[in-house]
């Protein structure tokens, strides 16, 4: 089953190798968890290694200004800034799209959702973009409100950008205590995969811990892993229980 | 046993071994010396070294003193945030906040493996007692079977230290099972009666 689907290698070594090869192409994927668990450094990596591989790759910022978010990002050893000239790496404000078409006023109707998907849509045609980032689809919703609304976008968004054989990850912000993989509950039941990112606490000591919980189109391990964000991009080891936690 | 001698002894191990180092505290600067002077300076490796026992910084000032070549060392450091004292920044030491988060130090080892340019690497654990004090067995155990056989994995040189006298009847045989020998660093005063023992 697994040789069915071509695969979005996502360049992060042990999170590829947790998904037997990647990520089926074209899956629209939430990386879900509260602040500090590295969810934008995981997808701005899986960007960088698409731009590297040849793939145009688009980065979607909804909650900070992309010139600031990439100030903060990790010097990696395999960056390289000629991604950005060539426009490789692509980053563009989705409040500039919303003022573009007028959406700024606060909640979105159908109408808007169509616009937004058509203009998302349109970039990624013209682009010819294989990675798409949006941070934060929460941000997005806020905006929507309703959970039509949010199953309309998301269906919708995700749609397109499989049929061009983008692959996506929508960045879902949850609080620590959460039940739920997103804010609506509706995100998490439409996307193709769920990757859990989150904070454990043992015996005083703060792990981030990476699970992923959903993927369709591959065999993939369901165990947590604790990860660091180093300058050689984000890596991944087992959680050890020992009968300690 | 001197640390030439030591050396001697460590030409003959091969490439992804795991050995646990039974010494007494008197052998220490002689085993390290041994061991930077062999696989960093004479076989060209980066040698990590995971510390819980000494910070890296005490570790830095007698390497020094004993005119040993720091250049190809690089040091997970899993005590001095402990210690809650003021830590100097190299590239050359990364810190784990306590020797109780195992899975940071096993992400701070592949880092400096993914990161180091050269084929080979040495690693040394210092030590499993002082590792022991912080972490029960089983956690331990779990710990040492994944990292060293990763390690192993990539043919890196892989030694453990085991302080005599120090240890417990249950950690001797976590390491019996999880290395795949045991070198016995003897001291001068023994060496009369008995020379190095290397067991299965």
């Amino acid at each position: 089953m697994d040789a069915v689907r071509e695969r979005c290698v996502t360049g992060i070594e042990n999170l590829d190798n947790i998904l037997n090869g990647g990520i089926p192409r074209g899956n629209t994927v939430l990386v879900t968890g509260s602040c500090g668990t590295g969810k934008t450094t995981l997808s701005m990596e899986f960007l960088v290694h698409g731009a590297l591989a040849g793939e145009p790759s688009l980065f979607l910022s909804v909650t900070e200004a992309s010139d600031k978010l990439l100030k903060n990002v990790i010097p990696y050893d395999f960056f390289d800034d000629s991604l950005i000239k060539k426009g490789k790496l692509i980053f563009i404000d989705l409040p500039v799209i919303y003022e573009l078409f007028g959406m700024s006023k606060g909640e979105l109707d159908f109408e808007d959702i169509d616009l937004l998907v058509k203009a998302i849509e349109d970039i990624v045609r013209s682009l010819g973009i294989k990675r798409l980032v949006i941070d934060s689809i929460t941000s997005v919703c806020y905006q929507l409100r309703t959970e039509e609304k949010i199953r309309q976008f998301i269906l919708k968004v995700g749609k397109s950008l499989s049929d061009y054989g983008c692959t996506s990850i929508l960045v879902s912000e949850i609080s620590p205590s959460s039940e739920r993989y997103s804010l609506y509950g509706v995100e998490e039941a439409i996307a193709d995969g769920i990757i859990l990112m989150g904070n454990l606490q043992r015996r005083g000591d703060l792990l981030r811990t990476l699970q992923v919980v959903k993927m369709r189109g591959t065999n993939h391990s369901r165990a947590k892993y604790v990860l660091d964000l180093t300058p050689s991009g984000v890596l991944l080891v087992p959680l050890l229980k020992g009968g300690s936690v | 046993m001197n640390a030439p001698e030591i050396a001697k002894k460590l030409e003959d191990i091969p490439p992804g071994s795991a050995i646990t180092i039974d010494m007494k505290i008197d052998s220490y600067f002689d085993f390290i010396r041994a061991t930077l002077d062999l696989f960093a300076t004479r076989k060209d490796l980066d040698c990590i070294y995971v510390t819980s026992t000494i910070p890296s910084d005490s570790i830095l000032n007698a390497l020094s003193v004993l005119e040993v070549d720091i250049d190809r060392v690089y040091f997970v450091d899993c005590i001095s945030h402990s210690m809650m004292g003021k830590t100097s920044q190299s590239d050359h030491v990364i810190f784990v906040e306590s020797a109780t988060m195992l899975e940071n130090i096993m992400l701070k080892v592949q880092y400096l493996m993914k990161k180091s340019k050269r084929e080979g690497k040495v690693v040394i654990i210092d030590s499993v007692n002082t590792l022991a004090i912080h972490n029960n067995t089983k956690i331990l155990s779990e710990f040492f079977h994944i990292l060293l056989n990763n390690l192993r994995s990539k043919d890196a040189y892989i030694f453990i230290l085991n302080m005599e006298g120090q240890g417990s009847e249950e950690l001797d045989n976590m390491m019996n099972l999880v290395a795949d020998d045991k070198l016995r660093i003897p001291t001068g005063d023994e060496e009369g009666d008995t020379n190095e023992e290397v067991t299965e």
